[in-house]
């Protein structure tokens, strides 16, 4: 792939002129977003060899802006503006019971940065479509931060609309990231992404409707629970896991295993099985009991059995589920990239990643955290809150995926555009009609 | 100076067409220029779309979706005709019998403006959700079987329509029903004419302009929604602006969903000028 191979060649770059002492790194992140935006749709190559003082070998396009004069002028740290526009998914924040974030309210008093945080996303391939024009065209998407899913980013890094990551300021990460998240299959090095959460793509379910225990892919399928049954609209997953039930590895899934779970979901499709395609918003349904049986993302249900619906059990299908990774990233031309980076080195603390993750009961990326729900809880006990002591206790076992959760679950494939075009048009045919 | 002025006479009505025409040349005209460039091109994402010309798009683009295209006209009519059904005798009231309270009935039409489309649409979701408080408690009182649902069915999708565009419907019928001279109505009975015969002869053909206007206001925007198809209905309710809508954002296909578009706005055009032809759109211009 000539990404990679184009990769390499910004690494070395950046490496000697670094090692030459002619450009400060960060002078060359912030050069190297101008020379992106002015260039605005090409691959960041270009751009990045300009920022770097590289003549690009063919290009003709002139390199405009300030980045390209100077040389090694020094530049000055580069100072947070007070703000931060972040979107993340529903349900994937500590919120108390006036509605308020309050770990978002703490960073905003340690730092000063007032955050506009939004739940924005409800689907990856449908947040991508919404920005897309925009960092296409070159202009800002009114987000610093955004948080998608591990094969959304390699698809942005792929199309240039992610800045990179400059990790002198998220000290945090190289200190307490979780292995499992650092030099991730998406993201080499971690130049664009720094895991939020992650968790595993299963099956969700009421066992009070369903009236009985779900243990494979194929009991979505039932006709008993026609009209009831859930599926996600966006195409990875629900290919995925259609493609783990005919016994193929998504990794190494043909157009034609495609065909074949497409087929597979379309019969039933076209029965009426499936009440609809969700995003995040299966959450609901799920909840109030219009569904009794869909594909799921753990962390949420962990979240339902907590707050909204004790009976709903999570369950990875006997073929498999899906083990993904959001990421917190940063799109071209963010107009606070600072405090980005800020919010990202502020999850990174374990005093923050903790009370996250005590509500939100998803994987955490960072080391350390079960032990100390493990502690709130006794602390919790210690007060006489046997409530909250059990519920932490719960959560505790939830943040780190289990062994068996780790053998049983599998990566999305790296898709090519073509592959992405045809896997598309098989998941239209289930997903329409 | 003032020959100048009388000389440029003749300017000033379109003067004040300036402001109007500027608004229409960037936010319609443009666009659609836009979008007609965009559905002739090829390509992708990652390598860029091309103009190409590709006419074969537009042929292409109708025989794929053709069942989205019909449910979303069928769907349209019925939503027409149901408000015009529900939305007439509330316009008939409010007009002739709305006494001192018919500002506060038309106030009460207006009222669900006031909350957002969206959010008007998802209490729907919560009111018919299986185990709502509508369904639940029929349910629980066994007069519906525990399987029974309406939301993801086409009974859903079309009752949230019809509540969404019925303000649309009422308004226009209420307007052209006030200005009925209700002497009109008196004449038809001096003349024997029975008030049902009145209504059929005098009234209901005075108000004709309201409920041309009224189709109009409903029909278009129902067959092009996909809000309440995506929060009410399932992939059996799919319609064409879903279709549209994730050509656009799933799939970034911006070639067909700008064809598409541009087919629904011609079939769109077509009916009514069929419409128009049928219910005779002269009453619009001399009501």
């Amino acid at each position: 792939m000539t990404e990679r191979r184009d990769e390499t060649r910004i690494e070395q770059a950046i490496a000697r002129l670094v090692a030459e002492g002619q450009i400060s790194r960060r002078s060359f992140l912030r050069r190297a977003s101008r020379g992106g935006l002015v260039l605005g749709s090409a691959l960041s190559l270009p751009a990045i060899l300009a920022a770097c003082g590289i003549k690009p070998l063919s290009s003709s396009t002139p390199i405009a802006g300030p980045s390209g004069s100077t040389g090694g002028a020094p530049t000055p740290i580069p100072k947070a503006a007070g703000l931060l526009d972040w979107a993340n998914w529903p349900a994937y924040i500590d919120i108390d019971e006036k509605g308020k974030y309050p770990t978002i309210q703490k960073f905003e008093k340690a730092t000063g940065i007032k955050v506009s945080y939004t739940e924005a996303i409800n689907d990856n391939e449908e947040f991508f479509g919404k920005i897309q024009p925009d960092l296409e065209a070159g202009n800002t998407t009114a987000y610093d931060l955004i948080v998608m899913t591990d094969w959304m980013i390699q698809k942005m890094i792929r199309f240039g609309y992610l800045e990179r990551i400059d990790k002198s300021q998220v000290p945090n990460f190289a200190a307490n990231a979780d292995s499992l998240y650092v030099n991730p299959w998406y993201d080499p090095n971690n130049m664009y992404s720094l895991a939020w959460q992650s968790g595993i793509t299963g099956i969700g379910y009421n066992p009070k409707l369903t009236k009985r225990e779900i243990t494979t892919f194929d009991d979505l399928l039932d006709p008993a629970f026609k009209g009831h049954v859930g599926l996600f609209s966006e195409m990875r997953d629900t290919m995925c896991m259609a493609l783990l039930s005919i016994d193929v590895k998504p990794e190494e899934a043909t157009v034609a295993d495609v065909q074949k779970a497409g087929d597979k979901l379309l019969k039933a499709a076209k029965t009426g099985q499936f009440r609809s395609f969700y995003g995040n918003d299966y959450y609901d349904e799920l909840a109030n009991k219009n569904l009794w049986i869909t594909i799921a993302w753990s962390g949420d249900v962990t979240q339902m059995q907590l707050y909204d619906n004790p009976d709903v059990k999570f369950v990875i299908p006997q073929s498999g589920g899906m083990r993904w990774v959001d990421n917190m990233a940063i799109p071209n031309k963010a107009a606070h990239p600072v405090d980005a980076h800020m919010m990202m080195n502020f999850w990174y603390d374990p005093a923050n990643a903790v009370p996250l993750s005590e509500y939100i009961g998803y994987f955490s990326p960072v080391k350390g955290v079960p032990d100390m729900i493990s502690k709130d809880a006794d602390a919790a006990e210690a007060k006489g809150d046997k409530t909250t002591a059990a519920q932490l206790r719960v959560v505790a076992k939830t943040v780190n995926p289990t062994p068996d959760q780790l053998t049983h679950v599998f990566n999305y494939k790296r898709l090519t555009e073509t592959e992405e075009l045809a896997w598309n048009s098989v998941f239209e045919q289930v997903r329409t009609g | 100076m003032t020959a100048a002025i009388r000389r440029l006479r003749w300017a000033i009505p379109y003067l004040f067409l300036v402001p109007g025409g500027l608004w229409l040349l960037i936010f319609f005209v443009v666009p659609m220029a836009v979008m007609a460039s965009i559905s002739l091109q090829t390509g992708s994402l990652g390598t860029g779309y091309a103009l190409t010309w590709n006419f074969g798009i537009y042929p292409e683009a109708i025989s794929q979706f053709a069942t989205q295209f019909l449910r979303s006209f069928e769907y349209g009519i019925i939503v027409t005709v149901l408000t015009l059904l529900i939305g007439y005798p509330m316009a008939y009231t409010i007009a002739f019998r709305g006494g001192r309270v018919k500002n506060i009935l038309l106030l009460l039409v207006i009222l669900p403006f006031f909350t957002s489309f969206i959010i008007r649409t998802l209490a729907w979701k919560l009111i018919l959700a299986d185990q709502g408080f509508l369904l639940g408690t029929l349910k629980a009182w066994g007069l519906l079987p525990d399987g029974f649902g309406l939301i993801a069915t086409p009974i859903s999708v079309i009752s949230g329509l019809v509540y969404n565009f019925l303000p649309f419907m009422v308004l226009p019928l209420y307007v052209a029903l006030e200005k009925i001279d209700h002497r009109l109505v008196e004449a038809a009975n001096d003349l024997y004419a029975s008030r049902f015969q009145a209504f059929l002869r005098v009234t209901l053909p005075l108000s004709m302009p309201g409920v041309f206007a009224g189709s109009l206001l409903t029909f278009i925007p129902s067959v092009g929604d996909f809000v309440n198809a995506t929060i009410l209905g399932s992939r059996e309710t799919t319609m064409i602006g879903n279709v549209i809508q994730s050509r656009f954002l799933d799939f970034n296909d911006y070639p067909r969903a700008s064809a598409l578009g541009f087919v629904l706005m011609a079939a769109i055009l077509v009916m009514v000028l069929v419409y128009a032809r049928l219910v005779g759109s002269d009453e619009l211009t001399s009501g």
